[in-house]
């Protein structure tokens, strides 16, 4: 995918330059290997900060809420349909928007990577096609993309953007015989005892940073519940029932909003899988109201409209 | 543990089940007494944290009636 | 979905319930009544998600 860097920095200085765009947000290399991170660009000259590679993994959606110029911004599947999302929620109208669309092919695992060459530190990371080389002091190994995919974007079935003005490439092909579902599955056969036990093992090592909620495209309340103190509705400690309470307030905010696109174990310190949560409420939407967040700008979502035919079983 | 009642918060519409309620008090109809009734304009207004929150409390069950 | 949630995390079925109910429909809100207190006794006492500190600001 590190090919489309050069297209997108073109794409980007011509949009500055000709006017179309006040600002183009895309990705840089970060300051570590591995950590390329989100930048805003608005002088034509500086375009050549921009980068693309299978490291990107952060979502850039969290930096168009409310925002009043015109943006130019790059998007993958769960990019661009976090893009439908801010437009059904009125966070960011479409006329301000123009979208460079990216096949995407998914985004490496930074902690597998990190496992597998034993916890040694990362200095350098080249990306030749589908396999990707990493070195540091006294190694260097080569591995196939395609085993160190983050777990979301191994089972992604929307790796093309649903809407965009250009597109960098042609349309990679969508990954079919995929079930995004299995563990969910899997959790879904043990006891209410055991679930609970499960969970609460996962989230043990919380440290409630709220990492996962600022870098989550879904959260941009201006008021945070976690931040609400009359009434306050969860403590700010680490006692396990508030990090409980916490992470199920969290995920049930994002309940048929969510688009898996990974942003919230990437940035997790202490690596919690707390895609668990949101997955499982994905997984409903689908069932109950055959809904999948973003992917059609015309249609609003289901906890946000009343059909006489909605799912309805739980009630008595 | 054979004697243990459980508590039960209950959210009740006002327009709704807790003039069922009352209506069942007026006919004198027997119904179980675990039941700390909050009434609320409208069990639309019952938000999941109510219901987190009540669980936080010590609550055994949750039962949200419209 | 909060309550699939919340039973995908371990509390059990019948501790949250849902009904409708209107305000003529005594008898079935007695009905729902006895429903609801014997599914959450049959349960037990709620052993999940109480918090047991203090709650401090």
């Amino acid at each position: 995918m590190i090919e489309y860097t050069a297209i997108i920095r073109d794409t980007a200085k011509k949009l500055l330059k000709d006017g179309k765009v006040d600002v183009f947000i895309g990705y840089k290399k970060g300051t570590v290997p591995m950590m390329n991170e989100p930048v805003v660009i608005s002088d034509p000259e500086k375009v050549d900060t921009l980068h693309w590679d299978s490291l990107c993994g952060l979502n850039l959606c969290n930096y168009l809420t409310k925002r009043k110029d015109k943006i130019g911004i790059i998007a993958n599947g769960c990019n661009s349909r976090n893009i439908v999302t801010h437009i059904l929620e009125n966070q960011i109208s479409r006329e301000q928007l123009y979208i460079v669309g990216i096949p995407c092919t998914g985004v490496i695992d930074h902690r597998a990577v990190l496992r597998a060459v034993g916890n040694k530190e990362v200095l350098d990371v080249q990306e030749q096609g589908d396999k990707f080389t990493v070195s540091g002091n006294g190694f260097s190994e080569t591995f196939d993309k395609a085993k160190f995919l983050r777990t979301n974007c191994a089972v992604c079935t929307h790796r093309n953007p649903v809407i965009y003005d250009e597109m960098v490439a042609s349309p990679v092909k969508e990954q079919e015989g995929v079930d995004p579902f299995e563990d969910v599955k899997k959790i879904e056969a043990m006891d209410p005892e055991k679930k609970w036990g499960f969970f609460t093992k996962m989230i043990e090592r919380c440290l409630r940073c709220y990492a996962c909620r600022n870098s989550c495209p879904l959260c941009y309340c201006p008021t945070c519940f976690v931040d609400e103190s009359k009434p306050q509705w969860v403590g700010k400690s680490i006692d396990p029932t508030d990090t409980m309470t916490f992470h199920i307030m969290r995920a049930y905010h994002c309940a048929g909003r969510c688009t898996d696109c990974g942003a919230c174990e990437r940035v997790c310190p202490v690596g919690i899988p707390m895609r668990q949560f949101t997955k499982k409420l994905n997984k409903d939407a689908l069932e109950y109201f055959s809904w999948e967040a973003g992917l059609n700008p015309d249609a609003r979502p289901p906890l946000d409209v009343y059909k006489p035919d909605d799912y309805n079983d739980f009630v008595k | 543990m054979s004697d243990w009642e459980p508590k039960i918060t209950t959210f009740l519409c006002h327009w709704c089940s807790y003039g069922a309620a009352d209506l069942a008090g007026v006919s004198r109809l027997q119904y179980p007494h675990n039941f700390r009734v909050i009434r609320v304009p409208c069990s639309g207004r019952v938000s999941p944290k109510f219901i987190l929150a009540a669980f936080r409390h010590g609550a055994d069950g949750v039962w949200v009636s419209g | 979905m909060l309550k699939g949630l919340l039973e995908h995390i371990g509390i059990e079925p019948g501790r949250l319930n849902f009904s409708w109910i209107s305000s003529a429909e005594a008898t079935k809100f007695v009905d729902v009544a006895q429903q609801v207190a014997a599914s959450v006794k049959a349960l037990g006492p709620a052993r999940y998600l109480i918090k047991k500190r203090a709650e401090v600001a």
